[in-house]
Formats: structure tokens, C-alpha cells, sequence
């Protein structure tokens, strides 16, 4: 069942428990940024949740302590959220390009090389390429926690040490990039230049992999030719993303074939 | 409200700001992580442990959840909310994850056919402790239906499309439940953001 628009509330508790899949979760985030009693709801909610993580509480192997204080000694810290919002513009094109030469869908990523992490100065820079799409949708100061809590999940991914990047490029015009980390289980989506869709058509994601293809959420609606970054996470046995155009409200299965496909390395 | 987890080791200092800790581990602090370890170390691992149930899964989940704390501590605001809900929710998330990731699938299957709903199995494994009896106290002011609607999906780590098969019951009747059964045990456990 999709996630209604009629019925928000009602998913509250279930994003609490962390009981929603991930189309539902974005889609439910969504509906967040533009509704204050819900954030503060949801945030009670989550409250009350903790309390039942912690009635679990037992002690751990004591092997564990020097282990995860070792290897936090051995990495990277994501640095504060510096007020870059405003001042940062967006880079215009996104590093690396597409295969060239083939007609029709491009039908393979072009996968970086396979170096255990991203370059540093990389990541510096995707890091400051999402948060200027952070700042291209922030439009009111209430929608300023939201957007801070979205920009940490990204940054999280695309600062995990086995962040991979990839691209595609549409055949009819615009490209994809694409940061996932198989620790985090999760990806962040970015697109730049998709061709624009009549009224009531969106773009939609969908993750595809030995089970199927899932509904993995609908691009948001893109600011100077790029959407903001969407993180999509929960990846289990996912090999391909693809993209479709589809009503506004979502399609269960594809309708139409893909505008653009990444495959990702396993 | 109990701000700073208990668990890893004996707390002579039970209070203490936590969110303060975790402003000195943004900064780079190793100390300042060491001492959240040992203050919050139990509270996540026995968390991701109810969840995922297999000992090593558990480990590397805990570990993932401690790293991910000291990597992202820069993010958390305390304006949003309580560093307790953020640490849980971080280990929640993950534990969530894991269970649905292709690794534990073929666990699951086996779980979702045990007769015992997952709130008797919270009454076994929960410390003894003041806060946990009132959890479990607050717990049983839930209808049967709130209360295994919440369990299910807080602690079986299923989706509510999910729990609702485990009920049989249709998919909004869920959703409701799940919320007010949140909400009843937010109000009984004086809970705050």
C-alpha cells in the first residue's frame, strides 16, 4: 500500500519504530519538512521508542571496548555542519562521465575504480556539492532541522569507508550519481539536467535485484535542473537502479522503461 | 527521565550531561569516547542483540552503531532531541537494517512462525532495573493489540506491513495501533523529546 496523502499521521507511529519501508520512510520525511506538529510529534514519538531500546540494556563482550575504541582511532570524523548553506553554489558538472557511443539506455554505470575509499578532496567535494542542494530547497527557517537531519544521513554515506560513486548518464539528456556504502546499506541519489515531465508526471526510483524491483521513492521536484539528494536505504541483494517516469503519486511496479539505469558493484 | 545509559561498566556518576560527552567526542576527543563507551556501550548492544538475535551479527551491529556515534557526533543537535534518543535511534536503525538485510532472511522465516509474541521474551531479558520495570509496567497499560503492534515492530524489527500479517489484522488497524500505543506509553513514561 502506498503511503496516502489524505492520512499522514497515521504513520507516525510506525516511523518511530522504525517499522516503515524505505519509500514510505522518504516519502513520510517528506511530509515532515512541511508539517511542525508532526515533527514534534514524531519526535515524542521516537522519544518514547528509546525508552524501549534501553529496557534491553546488557553488557557487551568486554572484548569489544578495546576493539571499537582501536578502529574509531582509525577514522574519519565527519566535521561540524558549517554555515555553507548560502554561500556555496552548487558545482555545475558532477566529476567523471558517462560511456560513450552506445544508443538508447545506458545500461552501465561507469564505476570508478575500485579503490577501498574515496578520495579525500572527492568527498570534500560531493560533501559540499550535497549541501549546496541542501540550500537550493531551503526556503523557510522551519524547514532548517529537517534539511540538517537529511544533509547527516548523506554525509554519513558518503563518508562510510567503502563510499563508491557512480554514474550514468540518460539517453534522453541528464545524468544520475549515485554514492553508496554496502556498511551503511544505503545510497544517495542525485540527478542533474533530466529532461523536464508535464504536469502530473514524476520521476521514480527503483531498486532492482535478484528478489524484483521495489519502489524505492519519487525524485523531488529539481531546482535549476538538479533534484536534491535522495538517500535511499535498506539496500539488501540490490544490483540496479533504475529510473521511470511516472504519475506524481507513484506506480507499485514500473509503467514506462527506465530513463536511466545504474549497475552497482557488488 | 533517564539522561546517560547505564550498562558496560559500573557508573559512579549515574546524571551527567551526556550531550556534553558527546560534543567532546565530535571534537575529536578519544577520551570523551571512551567514557561514552563505557556509559553507553550496554544500552546499545543489548538493544541490537534483542533484535538481531545471532552473537556475532550482534558484535559487528554494535560496533558499526559505536563507530557511526563517533564519526557522526558533529550532527547531533541537542536542540532536537535528547542524546539518548539519538544514540537509540542510531542503534535502532542499524539493528533494523541488519535484520532486513538478505543475511538474516532466512532467520526471520523461522522467527515469524514462533508462538510467543516478543513481549513475553522482553519480560525474560530485561534487567531487573527501575527503569525497565517501568517500562514494562507502562508496557502493560497497552491494549494486547498496541502493545504486540509496538513489540513486533520495535523489537522483531518488522516492517508494519509485516506485523500485520504476524496479527492478522489489516494494515491501517496497525498503523493506528502502533501510534497510539506509542503514545500511550510516551505519556505513561512522562516522555519528552
Amino acid at each position: 500500500m502506498r503511503f496516502r496523502r489524505s492520512d499522514p499521521h497515521t504513520l507516525a507511529g510506525a516511523y518511530a519504530l522504525d517499522a516503515l519501508t524505505p519509500a514510505d520512510r522518504a516519502a513520510f520525511e517528506r511530509h515532515l519538512g512541511a508539517c511542525e506538529d508532526c515533527r514534534h510529534e514524531a519526535a515524542s514519538l521516537r522519544a518514547a521508542a528509546a525508552r524501549l531500546g534501553q529496557a534491553a540494556t546488557a553488557p557487551p563482550p568486554s572484548w569489544l571496548r578495546q576493539q571499537v575504541l582501536a578502529k574509531a582511532a582509525q577514522t574519519r570524523q565527519l566535521p561540524p555542519p558549517a554555515g555553507l548553506r548560502d554561500s556555496l553554489a552548487p558545482a555545475a558538472d558532477g566529476p567523471g562521465g558517462a560511456p560513450a557511443g552506445r544508443p538508447g539506455l545506458s545500461r552501465r554505470g561507469l564505476a570508478w575504480p575500485a579503490a577501498p575509499r574515496l578520495a579525500v578532496a572527492m568527498a570534500g567535494t560531493c560533501l559540499l556539492i550535497a549541501l549546496g542542494f541542501g540550500g537550493l530547497v531551503l526556503h523557510a527557517q522551519h524547514r532548517l532541522t529537517l534539511e540538517q537531519a537529511h544533509s547527516a544521513e548523506i554525509a554519513a554515506v558518503m563518508s562510510a569507508p567503502d563510499a563508491t560513486m557512480m554514474t550514468a548518464r540518460a539517453a534522453a539528456g541528464g545524468r544520475a550519481t549515485v554514492v553508496m556504502s554496502h556498511a551503511d546499506h544505503a545510497m544517495v541519489l542525485t540527478t542533474a539536467r533530466l529532461p523536464a515531465l508535464p504536469a502530473g508526471k514524476r520521476y521514480e526510483v527503483w531498486l532492482m535485484g535478484p528478489g524484483g524491483v521495489r519502489p524505492a521513492g519519487m525524485l523531488p521536484p529539481a531546482h535549476r535542473g538538479m533534484t536534491a539528494p535522495v538517500v535511499v536505504s535498506g539496500l539488501a541483494a540490490t544490483n540496479m537502479v533504475g529510473v521511470t517516469v511516472e504519475s506524481a503519486a507513484g506506480a507499485r511496479h514500473p509503467t514506462t522503461a527506465p530513463v536511466l539505469m545504474l549497475h552497482l558493484p557488488s | 527521565m533517564t539522561e546517560g545509559l547505564t550498562g558496560g561498566r559500573p557508573q559512579a556518576s549515574p546524571g551527567g550531561d551526556l550531550a556534553a560527552l558527546i560534543g567532546r567526542v565530535a571534537r575529536g576527543d578519544e577520551a570523551a569516547f571512551a567514557a561514552l563507551y563505557d556509559r553507553t556501550s550496554g544500552a546499545v548492544f543489548g538493544l541490537v542483540r534483542r533484535v538481531v538475535r545471532d552473537p556475532a551479527q550482534s558484535e559487528e551491529v554494535t560496533q558499526e552503531v559505536l563507530l557511526e556515534i563517533w564519526r557522526t557526533a558533529s550532527r547531533f543537535d541537542p536542540h532536537r532531541g535528547s542524546a539518548t534518543t539519538w544514540l537509540m535511534t542510531l542503534a535502532h536503525r542499524r539493528a533494523v537494517d541488519r535484520v532486513r538485510s538478505a543475511k538474516a532472511a532466512a532467520d526471520r522465516e523461522v522467527r515469524a512462525t514462533a508462538a510467543n509474541p516478543d513481549y513475553d521474551v522482553v519480560a525474560e531479558e530485561v534487567e531487573a532495573r527501575l527503569d525497565a520495570q517501568r517500562v514494562r509496567r507502562c508496557l502493560d497499560s497497552l491494549t494486547e493489540l498496541q502493545r504486540e503492534s509496538v513489540t513486533l515492530a520495535y523489537y522483531g524489527g518488522y516492517t508494519h506491513r509485516e506485523v500485520a500479517g504476524l496479527l492478522g489484522v489489516a494494515l491501517g488497524t496497525v498503523k493506528t495501533r502502533m501510534r497510539d500505543g506509542l503514545i500511550r506509553l510516551r505519556d505513561c513514561l512522562g516522555e519528552q523529546p
